[in-house]
């Protein structure tokens, strides 16, 4: 499914990812895990397609189908899903057109049908409740004046509104209280099937007390220097990253 | 009549017409002579350095403008609007029955306004201009129609205008005005307003002149008591447009809101210009303009609170942002406080910038085009200025322009 081989990616000038491979099978879901500073979002950043982050060299491919000289929009549209670290207020922009602009444009470069309106508000309402936000939320201007889990939540609703092919979920937990994590993990465990993939991206074990992953990475350095099984991220809990600085 | 020294060819021109003209009063003579000391603004003269006015006048071919062949129905005639039009300055009438409440006619100029007695374009109004609109609306009068005011010019030359209204105690009413037009002429327009106690007039206007004219329109109001003024620009069209505002607040407790879009391309110069005078306590006035400017185009933004000492609990806010689509736009800004009040709440804000990174990509991985994410964050930047449009239907109607305007893109 995401195959990612060999990657090196600059920015600014800085090379941050160092010959990072992984491979991620369809219907898995991997954790990444490390420390500060390892290149997390720089993977997350490259593999969605954001500006100034430059492979260098190696690849990066979804089904087999290269990524690395694709849009972000065309990303998308293939069904590559990112929830934003930080994600964006967007004053001005209405929540609910806004989602429905995007899920129509996705649909349109897919060659399918554009989405009604009265079936989109009723996938909305219903996704809405799934993830605890309130109607009201959804009428607001993009994420303006949310508190951080509101946001996340936020991501959460685009997720499972778009039914991506793959997601990658950038420190998805961070911020939220043990409520919230749980519905991230519900969300995730909703979306789980044999045809999707996951890799989620995260400092705590905690969220993978939700989610059970296949398979967790450790990612310092640039590279992934250990993988292993659920059990890993448990032990690096114990542990914690100060080995693997050292190795990377 | 003094003759004007060494004058540029527009202004021999202006000079010209007004000699040749039978029918001028003392007070226009007397303007045309204080225009004569004046003379056309360019970039020397203060408050129009950015804003050369008669260097744009030098490839407007002088003379007075001509008729137009053809002209299309407004999109707001569909609001049911009372529509009058003022075709090269020339007023006329509604075919219609005068509404309840509403009195109107063709009247002479104004003699002049005080406050504007040293301002170029608006005293060689006062000498220029033939005929005024008129409009009054009565005592407590509140009228459902929208007026509709028609700006039209066409050709080249230049053409003058007047519009007066009074909108009387615990009156209200919606008005539209709209610049159109072909042509490469220039436009001066002068509206004087008052309103009265307890009036309400919430005043609309969209600015879309063909590419080549210049235009100059400029509305000095006057509130009273509880008198409430709204205003509401965009400005999408001429090489070189300047809006002026002069409100002054005469009584306690009246309010204004003035806000303002301007949307550039090509080699288009707006400016927007303003000054409020506070001159009695308890008065409120918010300010938003927004810019956004592509290619080589210029957003200017002057905007000034001037509150005098017995304008106590004053309540002022002026905001000022422009977006730069393309390196080779511009954006010069110039808020203004001058306080003489101790007991004031008065702010200003400026901002130039770019679209927001963060923000685009965040849209593309969401599945929008480039074209899209941008269209989506200047619509929703410009979007602020056309929400303080109240009626649904004709804020509709600013907001289409915008999307039109960002197609074109």
């Amino acid at each position: 499914m995401l195959k990612i081989d060999d990657l090196h990616v600059a920015v600014g000038g800085n090379e941050i990812l160092k010959g990072l491979s992984l491979d991620v099978p369809k219907g898995e879901v991997h954790a990444i895990m490390g420390p500060n500073g390892s290149g997390k979002s720089t993977l997350s950043y490259t593999v969605a397609g954001r500006a100034g982050y430059d492979a260098t060299a190696g690849g990066v491919t979804l089904d087999g189908e290269s990524m690395l000289d694709l849009d972000p929009d065309e990303r998308a549209a293939k069904g590559l899903f990112l929830s934003f670290q930080h994600p964006m207020e967007i004053p001005g922009v209405q929540t609910m057109n806004f989602i429905r602009t995007a899920m129509n444009a996705q649909r349109k470069a897919r060659g399918e049908d554009e989405v009604s309106a009265a079936d989109f508000i009723r996938l909305i309402r219903d996704k809405a409740k799934l993830v605890g936000l309130d109607d009201a939320k959804l009428k607001r201007q993009f994420n303006v004046g949310f508190s951080g889990g509101e946001k996340k939540r936020m991501e959460m609703l685009q997720m499972a509104m778009f039914e991506p092919r793959f997601a990658i979920m950038d420190e998805t937990d961070s911020g939220l209280d043990i409520d919230a994590l749980k519905m991230v993990g519900d969300v995730v465990n909703a979306l789980r099937g044999p045809d999707r993939g996951f890799l989620v991206i995260t400092h705590y074990q905690r969220l993978l007390d939700y989610i059970k992953p296949d398979a967790v990475h450790v990612l310092a350095g640039g590279r992934i220097v250990k993988s292993g099984g659920p059990e890993l991220g448990a032990e690096l809990e114990k542990s914690g990253y100060e080995q693997f600085i050292e190795a990377a | 009549m003094t003759a004007l020294s060494n004058p540029s060819p527009f202004e021999a021109a202006l000079e010209d017409a007004f000699a040749a003209r039978s029918k001028t009063n003392e007070a226009q003579a007397a303007a045309f002579d204080r225009f004569a000391s004046l003379r056309l603004p360019n970039r020397r003269v203060e408050g129009w350095k950015w804003t050369d006015v008669n260097a744009a006048l030098r490839s407007v071919t002088p003379g007075e403008a001509s008729k137009p062949e053809l002209i299309a129905p407004s999109p707001f005639a569909a609001l049911g609007a009372l529509e009058f039009r003022i075709i090269n300055g020339k007023v006329s009438l509604p075919d219609e029955p005068m509404p309840e409440g509403l009195r109107y006619g063709i009247m002479d100029p104004v003699a002049t306004i005080p406050e504007l007695e040293r301002h170029p374009i608006a005293t060689l109004n006062v000498a220029m201009t033939r005929k005024a609109l008129g409009l009054e609306v009565l005592e407590g009068s509140d009228i459902e129609r929208p007026i509709l005011i028609r700006h039209i010019v066409s050709g080249a030359g230049f053409s003058f205008a007047q519009t007066m209204m009074r909108i009387s105690p615990g009156a209200k009413v919606q008005v539209i005005e709209t610049y159109e037009g072909e042509g490469a002429g220039f436009y001066s327009h002068l509206c004087h307003m008052v309103v009265r106690d307890g009036g309400e007039c919430r005043r609309v206007m969209l600015q879309d002149c063909s590419g080549d004219s210049v235009v100059n329109g400029i509305c000095a109001v006057k509130t009273d008591k509880e008198a409430r003024y709204e205003q509401t620009s965009l400005s999408t069209g001429a090489r070189l447009c300047r809006h002026e505002t002069h409100a002054h607040f005469w009584a306690p407790s009246s309010s204004a809101a003035i806000n303002s879009a301007a949307l550039l391309s090509g080699e288009r110069h707006t400016d927007f210009t303003s000054e409020v005078k506070h001159m009695a306590p308890d008065c409120t006035v918010r300010q938003l303009h927004k810019g956004v400017a592509r290619d080589r185009s210029r957003n200017v933004f002057q905007g000034k609170f001037h509150v005098l000492r017995e304008a106590q609990k004053t309540d002022a806010k002026m905001t000022a942002n422009a977006l730069l689509l393309s390196d080779g736009a511009e954006a010069n800004h110039k808020p203004e406080l001058e306080i003489y009040a101790d007991d004031v709440e008065c702010a200003h804000g400026s901002t130039v910038g770019a679209l927001d990174d963060d923000a685009l990509f965040y849209l593309r991985q969401r599945g929008l085009s480039e074209a899209q994410a941008r269209a989506l964050l200047v619509e929703a930047f410009v979007g602020e200025v056309t929400e303080s449009i109240e009626n649904e239907a004709l804020r509709a109607i600013f907001e289409a322009r915008v999307s039109e305007w960002l197609e074109q893109a």
